[in-house]
Order: C-alpha cells, then sequence, then structure tokens
C-alpha cells in the first residue's frame, strides 16, 4: 500500500476513573474503507473525537502525510481535510441545503452569489448522485439525507479522511444502499474513510480492513479476508469473565409484571417479557438498541403506543412517572449528569425529592429532621462514603452518586425496580457494592430489570437475558445457555444459524 | 395542492396574516372613532413607525441570533439626550456630525453589550438587563435633571420630521419614514448577501453545529449587538427630531414594543429565522394599533402596554403552535416530492424527567 494519510500513534486518554484508550494507534490509507469494531465502551468514540478536536489527548502523536500536527479544535480538522459524520447529523433546520454544504468555507467574495452558490452544491450533489433540492430547507429532510448533506459538506471542503460513526443506525434498508453507494465513491476518489458500525454484515460487505478495538486497547488489524464474524467477535469479547459478584439463587415469587408485544413508534417494537419477584432479567444490546427506550415507557415517561402491561395481575397502561411510582415500579436513570441527580443539591434533597410529599408537616413545611434520618439511614446501608448527608450530590465520586441515586428510588419502596447502566463509570469497588446491592434486593424480592451493556456484568447478575438489536427483541437466553459470544451475535444481528441475511 | 404549497410558504402565510390583521385594525378603528381617516392620524402613524424600525432592525439581528437587547429603550434615551445636548450647545453642529454622533454613542454601548455576552458568556437576557438599568441611570446622572427644550435646539433639527418626500393631498410620505424604510432594505440585503448575515441564520439555528463548522460565532455576536446599539442610537437621534423636549424618561419603556414588533412580526424568538420585511409588518403593526388606541377614549392608556404583552405572548405561542407545524408540514410534503425517502421530521432532544 501507498503511504497513509492519517497516523494516530499511541494515543492514550483518561477520564477520571477510566482509561479510555490507551496506547492505540490506527493509521489509515487513502482510498481504503477501514472498519473499526468493539463494544460499547471499547473507545472508539473517545477516538474519533481526538481526531476532529473535540478532545484532547494526554498522550501520543497524530501524523498527516508524515507531518505531526496539532488538532485543537473543530477548525483545524477541517483545515486538515478531516471531517466526521455523527449518527445525528449537525445540521442547521433554518438553512437551505446549499447553505448547509457551504456553511463552513471561507469566503473569497464580499457578497454571496446564490446563483453560483446553488450550482455549485447542485455540482457536488450530482458528483454523489444525490437527488435534493438545494434551495430546500434543511428543517424537514430525511436522517439519510442530512448525512447525504454532511457528506456533500465534507466534500466541498476538500475532505481526505471521513470518519462515520454509526452512519447507518438509523437508516432503512434503501438509504444503507445509498450512502455505501456514496462512501465506495469517496473511496474511488481517494478519501479515507472510517467507518464504525455494529452490524457485522454491513463491515464484512463495505470494509477493506478491520480493527478491533477492546476496553481501550488495540486488538487487532487485519484484511477483510483473513477476518470471519466468529474471528471479529472473539477478539471484541476477549477477555476473561472478570471475577463480579455472581447473580445469587434467590426463590422466585410470584409473577410481578409481564409485557406483551411492546412497541412505540420508532423506538421499539414487539418486545415481551416477564419478571418475577425476585429475578434479574438483563436486557443486553448494543448502542442504539433501543433498551433505554423500553425502560422509559415502563416508566411511563415515554408511553408506548401499543402493547399489554400486566402487573401484579392487573393490566394497566402507564401514562406518567407518577403513576409508575404510585404502582411501585422505580427507574434510575443512566444519565446520572444530566437526569439522575441535580448535582448542586444536598444528598439529602436528592434523596427524598421524589416523595417529598410525606415529609412534610401538617402546615406543609418540609421536616428536615426526618428527611435527614432517611438519609442517613441509606447512608448506612448502602455505605455511601461522605461526611455529612447535606454535601453537595456533585461533590461525590461516580460510585458514591450511584449509591444517592439508588437511595432515591429505593425510598420509594419500588416492586420493580429498573437499572439502567447502574455501573457506568464508576471504578471496581463501588461496582462490586453495586452488584451485592442488587442481590440484596432480589433477595428482598424485588424484581429488577437490569439494562447493562457491561457483558460480564449481564451474563454474571442475571437470571435471564433478553437481547434488543435496534428495537427488536433477539431473543431471551436462560441462565444455562449465557454465553457471551452468543448474546453479542444476537446484539449484533446475527441471527442465530437460523435466517441468513439478505 | 402541491404547486400551490410550493407558491405559499409558511412565512409567507404569517406576512399575509399580518397585512389582513393591520387591515382588521385599521377598519374596526375606522368604525369606532370618528374621524379616524385623518391625514394625520396616517402621519402620526408613519413617523412612530419610523423610529420604532431603526430600532427593530438592529433587535431582529440580535433576536435571529438566538440573543434579544432589553436596553434599546435606554440605549435610544440616552443618545437623544446626549445628542440634543450637544446641538443645544453648539447650533452650528452638521446635521450629518450629529447623526455619526448618536450612532457612535449608540455602538459604544452596543459594544458593551456585546463583549458581555460574546466573551464574557452572560446570556443577553441578563447583560442586557444589567445594562438597561445602567445606562439610564448613566442618563439620569448626566442630565442632572434638565430637560432639553426644543427652543434651543437648531432650526434644521426641529423641522426635520414635517419634510416630506412627496405628498398625496394631505397625506405626506416623510423623509424620516423613507429613511426608516432604506435602512430596512438595506438590512434585508445584508442578510441575503452577506456572509455575515447568513452567519446569524446558522448561528441561531444551531448554536452548536455553528461552533463545530468553525464559524467565529463570538464576533459574529459581537458585531450583531454593535449594530444593534447603534442603530437604537439613529433612533434615538429621529426620537429628539420628533419630541424635541427631552427628559430622562425619554424612550422608557419602549424596548416592549420592539420585542413586540419584531416578535409579531415572525422573527422567531428562538432563533433561526425572521425577515426585515416581518419586522417591518410588526412595526406597522404595533405603531397602528398604539396610535389608535391613544384616540380611542374607551381603554386608558396603561391598557395599551397589557395589550402590547397579549400580543407578543399569542404571537410566540401561534409561532410555536400553529406555524412549526405548518413549516414541518411543508418541509415534509416537499421532501416526498423530492424522492422516494420516507421522511421523519427533526428529532427534537427527549425531554427531562
Amino acid at each position: 500500500m501507498t503511504k497513509p494519510v492519517l497516523e494516530m500513534q499511541d494515543i492514550s486518554k483518561r477520564f477520571d476513573m477510566t482509561q479510555a484508550l490507551d496506547n492505540v494507534s490506527l493509521a489509515l490509507y487513502p482510498g481504503e474503507i477501514h472498519a473499526l469494531l468493539g463494544e460499547n465502551g471499547a473507545g472508539k468514540s473517545t477516538l474519533i473525537k481526538i481526531m476532529t478536536g473535540i478532545y484532547k489527548a494526554d498522550s501520543g502523536r497524530v501524523l498527516l502525510d508524515d507531518q505531526p500536527v496539532t488538532i485543537q479544535n473543530a477548525l483545524d480538522a477541517q483545515t486538515l481535510g478531516i471531517a466526521a459524520i455523527q449518527q445525528e447529523p449537525m445540521i442547521f433546520p433554518d438553512l437551505n441545503v446549499a447553505e448547509n454544504i457551504f456553511v463552513s468555507r471561507r469566503q473569497r467574495s464580499l457578497f454571496i452569489n446564490w446563483r453560483q452558490m446553488y450550482r455549485e452544491a447542485e455540482k457536488i450533489l450530482a458528483q454523489l448522485d444525490i437527488k435534493l433540492d438545494v434551495r430546500s430547507p434543511a428543517r424537514g429532510l430525511t436522517l439519510a439525507a442530512q448525512q447525504a448533506v454532511e457528506i456533500a459538506k465534507a466534500i466541498s471542503l476538500n475532505v481526505r479522511v471521513l470518519i462515520m460513526d454509526e452512519p447507518t443506525a438509523s437508516l432503512s434498508a434503501h438509504e444503507v444502499r445509498q450512502l455505501f453507494k456514496l462512501a465506495m465513491a469517496l473511496r474511488d476518489q481517494g478519501v479515507a474513510l472510517l467507518f464504525i458500525s455494529h452490524r457485522m454484515e454491513e463491515v464484512f460487505e463495505i470494509a477493506d480492513r478491520i480493527t478491533v478495538f477492546r476496553d481501550g486497547q488495540h486488538i487487532s488489524t487485519r484484511l477483510r479476508s483473513e477476518v470471519t464474524t466468529e474471528s471479529a467477535i472473539r477478539d471484541m469479547v476477549g477477555r476473561e469473565i472478570e471475577k463480579i459478584f455472581a447473580k445469587a439463587n434467590v426463590e422466585q415469587g410470584k409473577r410481578l409484571i409481564e409485557v406483551s408485544g411492546l412497541s412505540k413508534d420508532q423506538a421499539f417494537s414487539d418486545i415481551s417479557f416477564d419478571v418475577h419477584q425476585g429475578e434479574v432479567l438483563g436486557f443486553a444490546g448494543l448502542v442504539g438498541a433501543r433498551r433505554t427506550d423500553v425502560g422509559l415507557a415502563l416508566f411511563g415517561i415515554e408511553p408506548a403506543d401499543e402493547g399489554e402491561i400486566v402487573f401484579e395481575q392487573q393490566k394497566i397502561a402507564i401514562h406518567s412517572p407518577v403513576q409508575a411510582m404510585k404502582l411501585g415500579i422505580a427507574y434510575v436513570t443512566e444519565d446520572r449528569r444530566q437526569l439522575g441527580l441535580s448535582m448542586p443539591m444536598s444528598i439529602v434533597t436528592n434523596i427524598t425529592l421524589p416523595k417529598l410529599r410525606e415529609y412534610a408537616s401538617s402546615v406543609g413545611l418540609v421536616d428536615n429532621q426526618a428527611e435527614n434520618e432517611v438519609a442517613n439511614r441509606f447512608k448506612e446501608r448502602l455505605s455511601i462514603r461522605t461526611p455529612s448527608v447535606e454535601l453537595e450530590a456533585g461533590k461525590l465520586s461516580g460510585g458514591n452518586q450511584q449509591k444517592v441515586m439508588l437511595s432515591k428510588w429505593l425510598n420509594t419502596k419500588p416492586k420493580l425496580l429498573i437499572l439502567d447502566e447502574p455501573t457506568r463509570g464508576i471504578d471496581v469497588g463501588a461496582k462490586a457494592e453495586v452488584h451485592q446491592m442488587i442481590n440484596d434486593l432480589a433477595a428482598e424480592g424485588l424484581g429488577i430489570i437490569l439494562i447493562s451493556s457491561d457483558m460480564p456484568e449481564v451474563i454474571a447478575m442475571s437470571d435471564r437475558i433478553l437481547v434488543m438489536r435496534e428495537g427488536r427483541q433477539m431473543g431471551v437466553f436462560e441462565r444455562a445457555e449465557f454465553d457471551q459470544e452468543r448474546i453479542l451475535t444476537a446484539a449484533m444481528g446475527q441471527t442465530i444459524a437460523t435466517e441468513s441475511s439478505t | 395542492m402541491k404547486t400551490l404549497k410550493r407558491l405559499i410558504h409558511p412565512d409567507q402565510i404569517r406576512e399575509l396574516v399580518l397585512v389582513l390583521l393591520i387591515l382588521l385594525i385599521v377598519l374596526f378603528f375606522g368604525s369606532q372613532i370618528e374621524n379616524y381617516y385623518s391625514p394625520r392620524l396616517f402621519n402620526r402613524i408613519t413617523t412612530s413607525v419610523a423610529i420604532l424600525l431603526v430600532v427593530a432592525v438592529g433587535q431582529t439581528l440580535v433576536v435571529i441570533m438566538r440573543n434579544i437587547d432589553l436596553s434599546v429603550g435606554a440605549i435610544v434615551g440616552f443618545t437623544a439626550y446626549f445628542v440634543g445636548q450637544q446641538l443645544a450647545a453648539n447650533n452650528d453642529m452638521s446635521p450629518i456630525t450629529a447623526v455619526l454622533l448618536a450612532i457612535g454613542v449608540g455602538g459604544l454601548m452596543g459594544l458593551v453589550n456585546g463583549l458581555i455576552t460574546a466573551y464574557g458568556r452572560v446570556p443577553a437576557i441578563i447583560t442586557t438587563l444589567g445594562t438597561l438599568a445602567i445606562y439610564r441611570t448613566i442618563l439620569v446622572d448626566f442630565s442632572d435633571a434638565q430637560t432639553i427644550i426644543t427652543s434651543s435646539l437648531p432650526a434644521w433639527l426641529v423641522e426635520l420630521p414635517s419634510k416630506n418626500l412627496v405628498e398625496f393631498g394631505n397625506f405626506d410620505i416623510r423623509w424620516m419614514f423613507v429613511w426608516a424604510v432604506l435602512v430596512v432594505i438595506l438590512f434585508q440585503l445584508v442578510m441575503t448577501y452577506l456572509p455575515w448575515g447568513r452567519r446569524l441564520y446558522a448561528i441561531g439555528s444551531n448554536p452548536d453545529a455553528a461552533a463545530q463548522a468553525g464559524l467565529p460565532v463570538e464576533r459574529t455576536m459581537l458585531i450583531a449587538f454593535i449594530l444593534c446599539g447603534a442603530l437604537s442610537g439613529l433612533g434615538g437621534f429621529m426620537f429628539l427630531a420628533r419630541f424635541g423636549n427631552i427628559t430622562v424618561v425619554a424612550g422608557l419603556g419602549l424596548e416592549l414594543q420592539i420585542v413586540a414588533a419584531v416578535v409579531v412580526g415572525g422573527v422567531n424568538i428562538f432563533g433561526g429565522s425572521g425577515t426585515m420585511l416581518g419586522a417591518l409588518l410588526g412595526t406597522i403593526l404595533i405603531a397602528t394599533l398604539e396610535q389608535s388606541l391613544l384616540r380611542w377614549a374607551i381603554i386608558s392608556e396603561f391598557w395599551r402596554d397589557a395589550l402590547l404583552g397579549l400580543l407578543i405572548l399569542l404571537a410566540v405561542a401561534a409561532d410555536a403552535v400553529i406555524l412549526d407545524r405548518l413549516r414541518n408540514f411543508w418541509a415534509r410534503t416537499e421532501v416526498e416530492t423530492l424522492s422516494d425517502i420516507e421522511a421523519e421530521p427533526l428529532k427534537e432532544t427527549p425531554h427531562a424527567l
């Protein structure tokens, strides 16, 4: 091969607790489509963000045409010819297609020559064989059309390295075809494409080379012909199952909830499962599997459109979080910072927030002493490490914040607890404590839905595992059938042996 | 149906509705007030429109960028007083110097707003709420509670408001009105043909994407505030010419009328869209309503502000509820005619708990 356009050498990046990238190297050659594979948290997104100037690497070098370069911000990446297309395109809804294409271009003349701009935009779109009216506003374009506009924008900036981060996740099969045609046209023009996707069949269809990351490390880079689906999945999973808490065997009680045919437009369809008292049902899947949407539907934040929910033998429809709380359902969000806790507020006020009315005296004033008692009880029970429950939640470590969030929802005395990524971004010690907690709660007779992208965690902690992929239920595995490779295979849409992809 | 949809866009519907609304208001007051269709009232309205309009153009620049300038009333008041005082002290000052002085003083005040908002990262609503009070206080202190009186001003200034370009019977087209319309045309061209103008739309439309696209967000924002201040300065000069007697309360509360004019004129308060033509129509509507209510004995003058407030609320609510749907509907049908891809409107970010 010729010389690489872009080389990332020995890149490392650390966020508080996690080593997101550990001495990772990657070279991209002109005229290749290079696929990057890895489980959630493997470090793919971090690498992209370093390439496009959103993050700065702690160490390592970036070479463009063998010359070391620094990428400080989006503008630097742009001038060097590096562009990225995100899953959700960065589009200006009020501007028209042509303006969106040329928004970053340095203007040489004083005035905008609209006619010339439309002509040039049409030329670029024609070159890419995209049929769009350059005068129509970007508002209301389909996601696929928006991506096409972004690709056209990259072309107008003489892109040399184009990163496509899960570009097909929200596209229909027909749109994926069109995108691939575009990608291949770019490759033939000598652009280096970095293609990230969870869909194996797509990767194998389009990639020239395949790189696998795992846990922030570079595992392998091989030609497509040297890789099989099985070997790629093995590289992605690879690790020994860590010694983490295993789900204790608990006598399962009554059936708590039974869901059948649950569907929501644009999110998920036909999800069916049940959870018993004392049972942990794991939800496995990759980014975009829409597991969180199911959780939000059960908690009434984004109610489902169709399907039946039977909760404690009662057929119900869940419309709002208030109603869900009354029924005894609690949902602990994956997004501590945005949705989970109010960071400037104290631990105690965070914990009592959903049930604040219970702490109000007859005249309606909040009884601080009762609040403090409850908070201190949870502090003991979950061993929240803090000098005082009056401390701001934002000052705690991630693991302790997680415990505060758990306290908040346990305080609502739920029967069904939905945990969404409860151990993301917390350290090993805190993780073990959370696992212990899940065990204890199950032993107390709670039903638990555990949404987690951490494969060893789901396998160790669940009684059964439901695997989702892009809003669809790919199967439910019993404990005896648990196997990392099988579950990942299902999550990536390699429908197990029976159905061949078309 | 499709061709019809292509010819008439939602934003044009809004402008049509505004024109209709203005006509309705005129017809309504015509039936209520005796001798309503008089040249005198017409001339009053156009003079009032002229002053509001130049300031509304500046405000439009700022609002398109997803900001707001509440200090425009204080800037109008201060420049009116300041320039008036200079002219009273020095009657020989040339008209050009006086106008440039007003624009310069206003621009300086806009510069302060812009620096604090763009580089100090203070939200515009807070910045300009603060400078609104500060500029007004500077005026009070500076004026020493003295009033500028018409007789101390040079004759050319006092006669300026009644100078006409053409007359149709007693209906005058006054120079001040013509200037204001020229300002509208100038800035409509800026918004259409200068990269800077298009960048305002881009930043208001999606600030994150604008930063990622490498646009000079801060600089663009600063210039918009300077221009808004400068245009308010020009408005202050016209205010001085019209009223002659200037006290420390000159232009007090003007920001309400300006924001009302801009918002009613269809400039999206969340940024990204709006035209100078819309601002013109909004201003005409507000000024007509205001001058007509002055003549309408049934309504006390205190209710006029409440009515303005109500108009702002209605305009923004109509924008959020009706126009957004229309826009998405339009965009969708448009795309459907262009490709076989099924359309899906831009997704809103999921809302918090």
